[in-house]
């Protein structure tokens, strides 16, 4: 339906709306959905061929769509393949679609109303831009479409906005770098939290986690609060980071939720002649080979981390899929609850791990194996 | 829009002007951060402010370059993240992969840069419109290489772009080579001689026989090769970076360029001017962070800093006093009779 020469014709569109998205005049609104990404139905039979079809797969043959607020990071492309791979698992579901909204909130939208508009039975969308997308997820709703948001809260209701929102238990996260807080530093630590965007709902629920169980004032949060402002990006990490180790003279833990971001930031401790501090995060396969390289080096640090929450689509997916095939619809629970992963003082539920033969940007601790993830990175 | 360059000879009185105001913006800067925020001018926070400084005066400088054509390159974010992408997703991590990485993003600098110089040196198309258009191919490129998903930057550039020589991060001795070969050959060479006059008045460099469009051609083509530098410098700075690494740099691109004196009307460049520019405002960021002021004044902050920098150069204040002076004059004129 969808040649390849068409797709690359709609890649160089979606350039052009984002080129535009620079200039302020975002016309991502064009209608058009770009990038649109369709794979051959014939592959799902042979993915599904060892014949055990889960309990939330349903007989009711459907069309599934996966969309993306912004794609544009080794985390979303690990992300959406579990999905895709989710997804397969289900032989009801004939054909299988992907968006990316490239961070443009007007492009998101649009995807949401084209796929909806071509016939699409279940969506699984990652609400990037929040509250924003939610007059779109509930157009879809309404049109009958079955809508599963996850992750970012969207606000709204489930049942009357979209179906169920699929969210991250973002509390537990803090709550876990908390614990081990309390273990490792019982006489109390200076913390300094690092997050995205200023006011995201990630790092203010992992904010209100890690407060509820620091309560001592022996524990002391430094810098901006609730949590510095990095956008996730890592050269403005790098910023943040800089003032804060000379403003600073004790920083004992950081907080991170996304830990591979600190790798190029964390060497000006050394720099400064300071020991790098303890870290609380997320995995990343970046950061464990830079904690190897580091203790190899003799400016060893301690971290824990929880996992960065790739399996969070699959909730989603497995929820959709079976509200529209008619399958067992999963138990939703708090929503996902990112499991911890890596210890390097007990070593458990893991030590620390590196695989320096794969590429610094997988994420040891999702379901889809490195190798796999590391042949999406080729 | 060359010609009106020559009313502005008033305002070309030096190199002097535009190093001057900036070393004094600096200086200023620097006093402010000892008096109100000290840990904004301690050696770790200088140290890794440079870094980024030093990418953004590469960056600048290219910009220079066409300004002084009287042209302007939003083709700044493409370039630099498509350099990003590049250098990062070919190797993947392997360092024997850098150097054919490399070569594959000059060609695809030259092929912007040349596409940019047909546009706007041969076509004559208005220098907006065709470098964005070369933005949105560019970042098209991005996506049909990475699907808008670089890699972590191999080691080996890391190491280059982030360690330090003789206590001073290589990314600085990157920047003042970059400074003294732009320096070097608008200043001193025939060539550069000619490309800076005939970005002063295209007329009269036509009238004396210069090859105006190719000047203003190859200006973006040089441009292209800095932002190449400027971009894979940052690449090895960040060690895991996005796919849109570039976007941050647009507006500071333009900035640098008119802090540093160089008129957007084209005509003399000021590149040291330009990279104390470019360090002038890496070193606001980091005043303005020790400050521990909220994200929201940070960013309020530095656009103003955009503006009163702009107003520095391009309001004539003889003007405005002398208006204010007429005003003046002439309601209390009225109040008399």
């Amino acid at each position: 339906m969808i040649t390849r020469q068409s797709r690359i014709l709609q890649a160089l569109a979606a350039a052009g709306i984002a080129g535009l998205a620079l200039t302020a005049c975002s016309a991502g609104g064009g209608g058009e959905t770009a990038a649109t990404d369709e794979t051959a139905t014939t592959e799902e039979s042979t993915d599904a061929a060892a014949g055990d079809v889960p309990s939330w797969c349903g007989p009711e043959e459907i069309t599934f769509g996966l969309l993306d607020g912004f794609g544009g990071n080794s985390w979303r492309l690990v992300t959406t393949a579990s999905g895709e791979e989710e997804a397969k698992k289900c032989p009801s579901v004939t054909e299988y679609l992907y968006a990316d909204g490239q961070g443009d909130t007007q492009k998101a939208i649009s995807d949401i109303q084209s796929m909806v508009a071509t016939g699409v039975d279940a969506i699984v969308v990652f609400p990037d831009a929040g509250e924003a997308m939610l007059p779109a997820l509930r157009s879809s709703y309404e049109a009958g479409v079955v809508t599963v948001p996850y992750r970012v809260n969207p606000g709204g209701q489930d049942g009357v906005d979209y179906d169920v929102w699929i969210g991250a238990d973002f509390f537990q996260s803090g709550r876990d770098w908390a614990q081990w807080t309390l273990d490792n530093f019982p006489d109390g630590a200076k913390i300094l939290f690092l997050s995205g965007p200023a006011g995201n709902s990630q790092g203010e629920d992992e904010a209100t986690g890690f407060k509820e169980l620091l309560t001592d004032s022996k524990y002391e949060f430094i810098g901006e609060q609730p949590f510095e402002v990095t956008n996730w990006d890592p050269a403005l990490t790098q910023q943040v980071l800089t003032a804060a180790i000379a403003k600073y003279p004790e920083i004992d833990i950081i907080f991170s939720d996304f830990g591979p971001s600190l790798v190029g930031a964390l060497p000006e401790f050394t720099k400064s002649g300071r020991p790098i501090p303890a870290l609380a995060t997320s995995d990343g396969n970046l950061l464990g080979c830079f904690w190897q390289e580091q203790q190899d080096a003799g400016n060893g640090f301690e971290m824990m981390s929880v996992a960065t929450g790739n399996d969070n689509v699959r909730l989603a997916v497995q929820t959709a899929i079976a509200l529209a095939t008619g399958g067992e619809v999963p138990e939703k629970g708090e929503g996902f609850v990112h499991p911890k992963f890596e210890d390097s003082v007990s070593g458990s539920p893991s030590a620390v791990q590196c695989r320096d033969d794969l590429p610094g940007d997988i994420y040891l601790s999702a379901q889809l194996d490195g190798d796999t993830q590391a042949s999406l990175l080729k | 829009m060359a010609n009106t360059a020559t009313m502005k000879s008033t305002k070309r009185v030096g190199l002097s002007k535009g190093v001057g105001t900036v070393l004094i913006a600096l200086i200023v800067l620097v006093a402010a951060g000892f008096l109100l925020a000290p840990s904004s001018v301690s050696t770790g926070a200088i140290l890794g402010m440079l870094p980024f400084a030093a990418v953004l005066a590469i960056i600048g400088l290219g910009q220079m370059l066409v300004v002084q054509q009287g042209g302007i390159d939003l083709s700044v974010p493409g370039a630099m993240s498509l350099a990003v992408v590049i250098i990062s997703h070919y190797p993947t991590g392997d360092d024997s992969l850098l150097l054919p990485a490399l070569g594959i993003a000059v060609i695809w600098a030259v092929g912007a840069g040349v596409l940019n110089a047909f546009l706007i040196g041969y076509i004559g198309l208005n220098p907006i419109i065709a470098t964005l258009g070369t933005n949105a191919l560019l970042f098209g490129a991005i996506l049909g290489i990475s699907g808008g998903t670089p890699r972590a930057t191999a080691p080996l550039l890391r190491a280059i772009a982030g360690d330090r020589t003789f206590g001073i991060p290589n990314t600085i001795y990157f920047a003042l080579l970059a400074l003294l070969i732009v320096t070097v050959i608008v200043k001193k060479t025939v060539a550069g001689r000619r490309f800076e006059a005939s970005g002063a008045s295209k007329p009269t460099a036509m009238i004396i026989g210069l090859n105006v469009k190719a000047h203003n051609g190859l200006s973006y083509i040089w441009a292209q090769l800095l932002y190449l530098m400027g971009g894979v410098l940052l690449a090895g700075v960040t060690s895991q970076p996005t796919a849109y690494m570039g976007n941050t740099y647009l507006l500071p691109s333009v900035a640098v360029v008119v802090l540093g004196g160089t008129s957007l009307l084209g005509g003399r460049g000021f590149p040291l001017a330009t990279i104390l520019a470019a360090l002038f405002l890496r070193q606001l960021d980091q005043f303005v962070l020790a400050l521990g002021v909220p994200y929201a004044v940070r960013t309020l902050v530095q656009a103003a800093a955009f503006v009163i920098g702009v107003a520095i150069y391009t309001i004539d204040w003889r003007e405005v006093r002398r208006r204010f002076q007429e005003m003046s004059r002439s309601s209390s004129g009225k109040e008399h009779s």
